[in-house]
């Protein structure tokens, strides 16, 4: 048998060819990303031609991500509105997830099912239903940053609910019922044992809405109003079809680096305090 | 004395299904009651029940003359050790003992002192820092009974313990939760469905099938003066014969099995009709082929189990019932060969006529 067949058909391995294939698959994806990234450091205005290394669209002195007001006022707005969504979904999510998980009655499948809806909704047709809402429905309300923030905390909502919920399952109502015979009135169950029990889970939730909040684009720029309500995905966008630098390229970067620590946060925070059981995340990080 | 539990007309349904059954209860206060029973008997729900984590549907549980029965877990002065002991992950066994103390008001000092002397009571001192992951099963056990012995509980609720730990481990953990019970003198509620546990610690036993009391009373009591086949099956082997129950002698009751008389004298001589008797493999004696004399039946040697000191016999009777026995590795000679044939001696006095039963037959593993 030939060296390379050999290898692959070794029957007492692992099986190869999905090594290969998960290979190949993961170089397809990193290789377009890590252009991208590479041509945030080229010394010249070329997006496509290396011409040295350089942090000037980082740091120089002009068209610089630090140095655009544009690019800075997107920045914080992104930065604000993934904040805001934290503060509100993740509260939101956990009482959520207590009640449903909690919820033994009649009409209490139909409910779980709807909470994974948003999970399988195209964005657009959300983007454009909450849209005709604030527009139609609550004109009071107007577009910005209020109509932003409940837009993106209505669609990510479902993950914290599945996480947490995920969590709830796997620990299960027997710590409640011991703080309650030890003495514990149902809100000292719920401070003294389940939160922290649950901490992991919201932690983690809470990195998973603070990465889908920044990345988000449709639903942001649907409920925009003016360019203080422009995100860097919406810039992003827009100056890729005008006259893009490698500026573009550069707060990509940045942005990528935020998503990447956010969510290497929330892995290593599940994996680290919810003892290895990291499923839930895992499946929440594939979108 | 304080600790007295009553449950009456209790009862527990689950959508369709009935899992405690208006059971009728008396647990003295300061005794050592163990609730026995197969899985699915009833026991654990029962338990549950007392604790507070199940709402009977009716029914009363009195503890120390009130009912308690509708009042929420933590306003009860009982506490569970729970079977997979639901230490809490993310506290020290420290924090953990000093839970409830929160709720008794306790001063820092007080609760300082209340938690060390709860730890030298379960020999745990020196593990204050330590979290329930680093400990074994057994020192988890233990820091789950200080947890509760701390509060000073009236009644402490154990539902199966000891079932998670090896087996040298139970047989020392039982001797040291009798001795524990017998010194605090708090009423001990036991859930377990090892019959050996439940006989070796316990003052009183409630034998559970089908979400009913089958029969309760002092462990010799049930597993002498079984009043019915499941729990003379479920405390130990049992060999149970068929007969046709007729007056017998002295007050006592002629079985009647094929051309075979076998005087009873223990249990419901007082039957009639077709009926089962029962007896224990201990109390029966292996003679020789052709051995005459009163209760003595013939039969065949079908099995022959060595177990090092003893052999068990199986022994096929005539008229059909096999009846297991030991005989004892002493050098006698005894016909004990698979296939031989033997006379059995039943004595009267230890051939238990049942009742009628009207329950099922045993299901007992």
């Amino acid at each position: 048998m030939s060296g390379l067949l050999g290898w692959l058909r070794n029957p007492w391995a692992r099986p190869r060819w999905l090594a290969v294939v998960a290979v190949l698959y993961i170089a397809w994806s990193i290789v377009p990303v890590g252009i991208a990234v590479l041509f945030a450091f080229n010394n010249g205005r070329s997006r496509t031609t290396w011409q040295g290394f350089s942090t000037r669209w980082f740091t120089g002195a002009t068209g610089s991500v630090f140095h655009d007001p544009a690019l800075q006022s997107a920045f914080k707005h992104t930065l604000f509105l993934g904040l805001l969504c934290v503060a509100v979904a993740t509260p939101l999510g956990v009482a959520l997830a207590l009640g449903l998980q909690r919820w033994r009655g009649p009409g209490s499948g139909v409910v779980n099912t709807m909470m994974l809806l948003p999970l399988v909704t195209p964005e657009i047709v959300m983007g454009v239903a909450l849209l005709l809402l604030f527009l139609k429905i609550f004109p009071g309300l107007g577009l910005g940053t209020t109509a932003q923030a409940i837009g993106q905390v209505t669609f990510t909502l479902s993950y914290v609910v599945v996480i947490v919920r995920g969590r709830l399952v796997s620990v299960g109502r027997e710590y409640e019922e011991a703080a309650a015979d030890l003495g514990a009135p149902p809100h000292d169950q719920l401070l003294r044992v389940l939160l922290p029990l649950l901490a992991p889970a919201i932690i983690a939730s809470a990195a998973v809405v603070f990465a889908l909040s920044i990345d988000d684009f449709v639903v942001t720029q649907y409920l925009s109003s003016d360019a203080s309500t422009t995100t860097v995905p919406m810039l992003l966008y827009a100056s890729a079809r005008g006259a893009p630098t490698p500026a573009l390229n550069a707060i990509a970067t940045v942005m990528l680096v935020v998503t990447l620590l956010t969510l290497a946060f929330a892995f290593f925070v599940y994996r680290r305090f919810a003892g290895g059981s990291s499923a839930a995340v895992a499946a929440a990080l594939e979108v | 004395m304080q600790g007295e539990i009553q449950l009456e007309s209790l009862t527990k349904r689950f959508a369709d299904v009935v899992a405690v059954d208006s059971i009728d209860i008396d647990m003295p206060g300061g005794e050592f009651f163990t609730m026995l029973g197969p899985s699915g008997c009833g026991k654990t729900t029962t338990l549950r029940m007392i604790a507070g984590f199940e709402r009977p549907t009716s029914g009363r549980i009195v503890l120390d003359g009130a009912d308690v029965a509708q009042t929420p877990p933590h306003k009860r002065n009982v506490n569970t050790v729970f079977q997979s002991y639901a230490l809490f992950p993310h506290l020290d066994v420290a924090k953990n003992v000093a839970f409830g103390l929160k709720y008794q008001r306790c001063t820092k000092d007080e609760t300082r002192r209340r938690v060390a002397e709860a730890l030298e009571l379960v020999q745990l001192t020196g593990f204050e820092a330590r979290k329930s992951s680093q400990l074994s099963g057994g020192q988890q056990q233990r820091v789950a009974l200080a947890r509760a012995l701390v509060l000073r509980p009236r009644v402490l609720l154990l539902d199966e313990p000891l079932g998670a730990l090896d087996a040298r481990l139970r047989k020392n953990l039982q001797v040291e939760l009798k001795a524990l019970q017998a010194e605090l003198g708090i009423t001990f509620v036991f859930v377990t469905h090892d019959q050996e546990e439940a006989l070796t610690m316990s003052d009183r036993v409630a034998v559970m099938n089908g979400g009913r009391v089958e029969q309760a009373g002092s462990p010799r009591e049930v597993y002498e003066e079984p009043q019915t086949v499941f729990v003379a099956d479920f405390l130990g082997v049992s060999n149970l014969l068929s007969g046709e129950a007729t007056a017998g002698d002295n007050g006592g009751c002629a079985l009647r099995m094929g051309e075979r008389t076998l005087q009873a004298t223990q249990g419901a001589t007082s039957a009639r009709g077709q009926v089962k008797a029962m007896i224990r493999p201990e109390r029966i004696v292996v003679e020789a082929h052709g051995a005459t004399g009163d209760n003595r039946v013939p039969g065949l040697v079908e099995r022959s189990v060595f177990l090092g000191n003893a052999f068990e016999l199986h022994v096929r009777i005539v008229g059909g019932d096999l009846l297991k026995t030991m005989v004892a590795n002493d050098g006698s000679v005894t016909e004990r060969e698979e296939g031989a044939a033997v006379t059995l001696y039943l004595p009267a006095d230890a051939l238990r006529v049942l009742a009628p039963a009207t329950s099922a037959e045993p299901t007992a593993s």
